[in-house]
C-alpha cells in the first residue's frame, strides 16, 4: 500500500500538467461545495447555540383571511398563554429596544432587548459572569445583563463589572451578569444590553397595550414529553379561551402558529441555499467528469504498464487499487486546496450578504465542515477513479505488451463514456448559467425598480429619546421640530424631516384600519395597514409627489384633529371612484374602536417594505399624533449626503448633547443592503456558473484535443484521401460539438423541468424566458465551439506523411 | 504524364547542414506506365511516392503533372489536383476502423464534388466491380488482410484517378493475397491506369513495366 502510494505520488510528479489540471479542477469543485456547506452548516445545521433548540418554539399570531402572518404578541395575550398553556415547560417574551448609554464617555445608542426574567433560562443561555434575571426582578428592578462584547469593549473587561451601574435612557441600572456573545440570527446584529421590563413600552399607552397592541416575540420550550404537533394542536383551545376572556383586544381573532426556533431564523433562506447547494453539486459533478475523462485517458495510455504488472503477477484488483490510489491522491490534494478556497469564499459571504442574511461577521470552518471536505475528497477520488481504473485494468496482456509508440484510443465504450461526460457537463453548465443569468437579470431589474421616491443625496440616522426626559408626544414633538429646524438651517441641506421607520430598512408597523362610514368591522376583524408617522417635509425630502390635498403642517399637532395622508393605491382601494379627501378612517385600537382621522391628502405609491412588491396599503400619519420615542431623521443635501452627519451632530449638541446618532447611513446604501440576500445568491451562483463554464470549456477542449490526438492517423488518412482543411475542421468540430448540442438540449429540458423551483427567487422574469435561454445556449455553444476550434486547427496542421508513418 | 527534373528533398540537420533524402531526381512517367520503385530501406522510395502524391511539399526542383507545373502551385491548388488525379494504396490499408466498407469507399467521394446519388452509384459500382457487395456493411476488423487491401484499392480508384500510387501494397499480406492484389493492379494498368508502386519484392516488381532503383536518394 505504502509503495503504491509512493508510486502514485511519483506518477503525479512525472505528469505535472495532468496533475495540476486535475487538482485545480477538483479544487474548484470541492472548494465551492465546502464553502456552501460551511454556510449551510452555519445557518441551518449548527443550530442556534441554545440548549436543545429544536424544542424551542416561536409562537406567531396569524389571520389568514386577512393575509396576516407572523404577527407578534400583545401583553394580555402573552399573560394568557403563559398562564393557561400546558404544553410548554416555560413561556417567555422579548422585544427589541434601543438604549442611550451615558456615563461611559460620549453618549451612545446601544441596541438591546426587554425580556421576561425567564428568557435566558428558557433558551438555556448561562451568563459567563454573574447570574441571569430573577423572577422577582421582572417589572420591578432596574437591572441589566450585558454581552461579553459590551463588557470587553465598553467596560474594558472590568473584573468588577457585577454590581456596576450604567445609565440606560437616563435610568441608573445595575449589571447583574455578563452573557456570552449571542447569535445575530436570533438577536440581530449588535444587540448588547438586556433589561427586564418587558411589559412597558413607551410607544404605547397602557390602554393601547391592554387592547392588543402587539409588539412582543413569544417563545416556549416544549415539555419533554410533548411534540411540536401536540403543542400546535393545543393552540386552538388557548386561542378560544383568549377570545372569550379578552373579546375587546385587536389580536383575539388571530390563530396561533408554532415555528421551531431554527426554522424561524432560516425559513426565508432555504430556497436560496437549496439552489446554491444544487449549483455547487453541479460544479462538482462537472469537475469530477472532467477529471474522470482525464483519468480515463491517462489510465488507458498506460496499458503497457498494466500488462507488464499483470505479467509480473498483479491481479486486476491490484491494478484497480493502484489507479484508485492515484485518483484519491489527486482528490485529497484538491480537497486541501479546496479548503483554502472555501475559507476565502466564506470570508466574503457576510460582506456580500450585508445585514440581510444572519451570518456572523466572521465564519470559521468547523470540524463537521472538515469532515465533509475530507469525505467529499475521498468519495470524489473513488467515484471518478473507479470506472477508468476498472476499464483500464481490462487490458489484454499480449496486446498491451506489444504496444509501443502507438497511443491507445480506448474502447468504443470509453469513447461513448467520454462523449457522455461532455454532454453531462454541458447540460449542467447550461442549467447553472441560465439560472445565474436569470438571477442576475432579476437582480438588475430589482436594482432598477422604480421605488416611487428619490434616495439619492439623502442621509438618514436613528434618534432615540429617553422616556425620562421625553415622556410624551408633546416633548418628543418639540425635540423633533427643533432638530429639523436646526438641521434645515445648515449649509447644503435642502430639506429635512423625521419618519418613524425608514423605507426599505426592514422596520415597519401596521395598524388596524377601517372606513368610518357605513358599518365598520369590529376592530379585531379589521385588516392591518402599513402606517408611517412622518413630519411635514417628508414627502418633499424623499421627492414623493403629492397628488391631491395637502401635506402635513405644524398645525397637525397633538391636540389638532387627527389627519391621515393615503398612498394613491390606498385611496383607490378604500375609496374607489370617490374623492377621498375629507373622508374619515378609523385607526388603531384606542377606545375599542380606533381613532377617527380625516384624509387630507393623497401621495404617490412607494415601495417601502420590499423592492419586489408594491405596497397594497400605506398610511402616513403626522408624528405628533402617532408619536414614538425612536424615529429617523432624513436629510436631503445638495452636496455629498455624508456631510450631513457632522451638521446633525452639531444640531443635536445644541438641543441635547446626550442624544446619540444611531446607524447613520445614506438611503441609497440602505436600499442596496435590502438586496443583500439576492446579491449573495446571485454572486455565489454567478461565480459557480463561471467556474462551471470554465470547467466545461476545459472539459470540451480536453476531450476534443484527446480525440484529435487519438485520430491523428485517421485524419492523416483522410487528408491523404483528399480531405482539405475545411473538411478536417468540420470533422473535428462536428464530433466535438455533437455531445455539446446533446448537452444543451438536455440542459434546456432540465431547465423546463426544474424552472418552477426558481420562480420564487426571480423578479419580473420567467424561468423559461426564451431570450435569456437562447442567449445562454448560444453563449455556451460559442464557448464550446472555440474550445473545439483550437484542437481542430491543430488537426489541420497534421502532416499526413508523419501520421501515416506513425501508424 | 509526370516529369521530374532536378528534384531534391532534404531535412535540416542543424548548424546549417542538410540531410538529403532525394538528390537530383530526373524521372519521366508516361500515361499507362506501371513503374515499380525499388531500393533498400532509407533509399527515399516512400518520400518520392509522397512527393508524386503531392503530400510532401518541402522539395525543390521541377515537377510537371500533365504539363501542370506542380512546383508553381500553392498547397491548396496541389490538393485540388491530387484529389482529381491521384489515388493511394497504403501498406497498412488505412481503412477507418469505425466506418463500414461502404462508408470507407464513400470517404474520398465525400471530399470531392459529387452529389449524394452520384456517390451512391459510384460506391455501388466499386462494390460490384471488386465483388465485395456482400461485405459492404462489415467493419474493417471483420475482414481478412487481403479483403481489407481490396477495399483499400477500391477506395483509391473510386474517384477515377489517372494515377495510382501504392506504397508496399502487399507488405502486410501473405503470398496468395499479395498475388491477387498484384493481379488486380495489372488489370487496372491494362485498363489504362498509370501505376507507381514502391516495393521490396522482385516478384511484385515484375508485374510492372519498368523498375526505378533508388539508393541513398539517387536514381541508379
Amino acid at each position: 500500500m505504502t509503495a503504491d502510494l509512493k508510486y502514485a505520488f511519483r506518477m503525479l510528479v512525472k505528469a505535472p500538467a495532468f496533475a495540476s489540471i486535475a487538482i485545480l479542477t477538483l479544487a474548484l469543485g470541492i472548494g465551492a461545495n465546502t464553502a456552501i456547506f460551511s454556510l449551510i452548516h452555519e445557518l441551518f445545521l449548527r443550530g442556534l447555540p441554545f440548549k436543545d433548540p429544536s424544542r424551542i418554539m416561536h409562537i406567531y399570531g396569524e389571520a389568514k383571511e386577512r393575509d396576516l402572518k407572523q404577527l407578534p404578541f400583545s401583553v394580555p395575550k402573552f399573560w394568557h398563554y403563559r398562564d393557561g398553556q400546558t404544553v410548554f415547560s416555560s413561556v417567555a417574551a422579548d422585544w427589541g429596544n434601543g438604549y442611550i448609554l451615558t456615563g461611559l464617555g460620549e453618549p451612545v445608542q446601544v441596541l438591546g432587548e426587554n425580556v421576561t426574567a425567564n428568557y435566558f433560562d428558557l433558551l438555556g443561555i448561562r451568563p459567563i459572569l454573574g447570574r441571569s434575571f430573577l423572577p422577582q426582578e421582572e417589572m420591578h428592578d432596574d437591572v441589566a445583563l450585558i454581552t461579553e462584547n459590551f463588557w470587553r469593549k465598553r467596560l474594558s473587561s472590568d473584573p468588577g463589572v457585577l454590581g456596576r451601574s450604567i445609565a440606560l435612557n437616563g435610568v441608573v441600572t445595575t449589571i447583574v451578569g455578563v452573557l456570552p456573545n449571542l447569535p445575530i440570527s436570533w438577536f440581530g446584529r449588535d444587540t448588547e444590553v438586556f433589561t427586564v421590563k418587558p411589559f412597558e413600552n413607551s410607544n404605547a399607552t397602557k390602554e393601547r397595550m391592554m387592547l392588543g397592541y402587539s409588539f412582543m416575540r413569544c417563545i416556549g420550550r416544549l415539555k419533554p414529553d410533548v411534540t411540536m404537533e401536540q403543542a400546535q394542536s393545543a393552540m386552538p383551545a388557548l386561542v378560544q379561551s383568549y377570545r372569550t376572556q379578552h373579546p375587546e383586544t385587536a389580536d383575539c381573532t388571530w390563530t396561533s402558529v408554532l415555528v421551531s426556533a431554527s426554522e424561524d431564523v432560516t425559513g426565508d433562506l432555504r430556497p436560496a441555499f437549496v439552489t446554491l447547494l444544487i449549483a455547487v453539486g453541479a460544479v462538482l459533478l462537472i469537475a469530477c467528469s472532467n477529471v474522470a475523462n482525464l483519468l480515463l485517458v491517462r489510465f488507458s495510455g498506460r496499458r503497457r504498464e498494466i500488462a507488464l504488472r499483470m505479467a509480473l503477477g498483479a491481479d486486476r484488483r491490484d491494478v484497480v487499487r493502484l489507479f484508485l490510489l492515484e485518483s484519491t491522491t489527486v482528490s485529497v490534494i484538491a480537497g486541501i486546496i479546496g479548503w483554502c478556497l472555501a475559507l476565502w469564499i466564506v470570508a466574503l459571504a457576510p460582506k456580500m450578504a450585508g445585514d440581510n442574511v444572519p451570518l456572523e461577521n466572521s465564519i470559521s470552518l468547523h470540524w463537521p465542515v472538515l469532515v465533509f471536505t475530507l469525505a467529499l475528497s475521498l468519495l470524489t477520488g473513488l467515484a471518478m477513479g473507479c470506472y477508468p481504473a476498472w476499464q483500464s485494468s481490462r487490458a489484454d496482456l499480449i496486446e498491451g505488451l506489444k504496444e509501443s509508440i502507438r497511443a491507445v484510443s480506448g474502447s468504443r465504450g470509453q469513447h461513448r463514456l467520454r462523449r457522455g461526460l461532455v454532454a453531462a457537463q454541458v447540460a449542467l453548465s447550461m442549467v447553472l448559467l441560465a439560472t445565474a443569468a436569470m438571477l442576475a437579470s432579476s437582480f438588475v431589474r430589482l436594482s432598477n425598480q422604480e421605488t416611487g421616491f428619490r434616495s439619492d443625496h439623502v442621509w438618514a440616522a436613528g434618534i432615540g429619546l429617553p422616556d425620562g426626559r421625553y415622556p410624551d408626544a408633546a416633548s418628543r414633538g418639540r425635540f423633533a421640530q427643533r432638530l429639523v429646524d436646526e438641521v434645515q438651517a445648515s449649509p447644503g441641506v435642502e430639506t429635512t424631516a423625521t419618519v418613524e421607520a425608514l423605507p426599505m430598512s426592514g422596520n415597519y408597523s401596521q395598524t388596524p384600519y377601517a372606513r368610518a362610514d357605513g358599518n365598520p368591522l369590529p376592530v379585531n376583524h379589521r385588516p392591518l395597514g402599513l402606517t408611517r408617522s412622518i413630519s411635514p417635509g417628508y414627502f418633499q425630502t424623499l421627492r414623493i409627489p403629492l397628488l391631491a390635498g395637502r401635506d402635513f403642517t405644524e398645525r397637525d399637532g397633538t391636540d389638532a384633529p387627527l389627519v391621515v395622508i393615503l398612498s394613491n393605491s390606498t385611496a383607490k382601494k378604500l375609496f374607489p371612484g370617490e374623492n377621498p379627501l375629507g373622508k374619515q378612517l378609523l385607526f388603531g385600537v384606542d377606545h375599542g374602536n380606533g381613532l377617527m382621522a380625516e384624509v387630507i391628502g393623497v401621495v404617490g405609491d412607494v415601495r417601502s417594505r420590499e423592492l419586489a412588491k408594491a405596497n397594497d396599503v400605506e398610511f402616513y400619519r403626522p408624528s405628533p399624533q402617532r408619536s414614538f420615542s425612536f424615529f429617523n431623521l432624513v436629510v436631503r443635501t445638495s452636496v455629498n449626503p455624508e456631510t450631513a452627519a457632522p451638521m446633525v451632530r452639531a444640531a443635536l449638541d445644541k438641543i441635547d448633547k446626550e442624544i446619540p446618532i444611531l446607524q447613520p447611513n445614506t438611503l441609497d446604501t440602505i436600499i442596496t443592503q435590502s438586496l443583500g440576500q439576492r446579491r449573495l445568491t446571485m454572486g455565489l451562483l454567478g461565480a459557480f456558473a463561471g467556474i462551471a463554464l470554465l470547467l466545461a470549456v476545459v472539459g470540451i477542449y480536453g476531450a476534443v484535443a484527446y480525440t484529435v490526438e487519438q485520430r491523428t492517423a485517421e485524419i492523416g488518412v483522410r487528408m491523404a484521401l483528399g480531405a482539405q482543411v475545411k473538411d478536417v475542421l468540420r470533422l473535428v468540430v462536428r464530433q466535438g460539438m455533437n455531445p455539446v448540442l446533446i448537452g444543451l438540449g438536455l440542459g434546456l429540458v432540465a431547465i423546463f423541468g426544474t424552472g418552477r423551483f426558481l420562480t420564487a427567487q426571480l423578479y419580473q422574469i420567467s424561468p423559461h424566458n426564451p431570450i435569456l435561454l437562447a442567449l445562454t445556449a448560444a453563449g455556451l455553444a460559442i464557448a464550446a465551439l472555440l474550445a473545439c476550434l483550437v484542437p481542430a486547427r491543430r488537426a489541420t496542421s497534421i502532416d499526413p506523411i508523419q501520421a501515416l508513418r506513425a501508424e | 504524364m509526370i516529369r521530374l527534373h532536378n528534384l531534391e528533398r532534404s531535412y535540416p540537420l542543424g548548424r546549417g547542414q542538410l540531410f538529403y533524402v532525394l538528390r537530383d531526381i530526373d524521372l519521366d512517367i508516361a500515361e499507362g506506365d506501371f513503374v515499380s520503385i525499388m531500393g533498400p530501406s532509407g533509399a527515399g522510395k516512400s518520400t518520392l511516392l509522397h512527393i508524386l502524391g503531392m503530400h510532401d511539399h518541402g522539395w525543390t526542383g521541377e515537377y510537371f503533372f500533365d504539363e501542370t507545373a506542380v512546383h508553381h502551385l500553392k498547397a491548396k491548388e496541389r490538393a485540388t489536383l491530387r484529389n482529381e488525379q491521384i489515388g493511394f494504396v497504403f501498406q497498412q490499408y488505412h481503412l477507418l476502423d469505425d466506418l463500414t466498407v461502404y462508408e470507407n469507399l464513400d470517404i474520398p467521394l465525400s471530399y470531392r464534388h459529387y452529389s449524394k446519388s452520384e456517390r451512391a452509384a459510384l460506391v455501388a459500382d466499386a462494390l460490384d466491380r471488386f465483388q465485395i457487395v456482400g461485405k459492404k456493411d462489415l467493419y474493417p476488423r471483420q475482414l481478412s488482410g487481403g479483403q481489407q487491401q481490396l477495399v483499400g484499392v477500391a477506395r483509391a480508384i473510386i474517384a477515377g484517378p489517372k494515377l495510382l500510387l501504392a506504397d508496399e501494397p502487399t507488405g502486410n499480406l501473405h503470398s496468395s493475397q499479395g498475388e491477387e492484389i498484384m493481379e488486380l493492379f495489372r488489370r487496372l494498368n491494362e485498363e489504362g491506369m498509370t501505376i507507381v508502386q514502391v516495393t521490396h519484392s522482385e516478384k511484385n516488381a515484375s508485374y510492372g513495366k519498368r523498375i526505378v532503383q533508388l539508393r541513398d536518394g539517387w536514381i541508379v
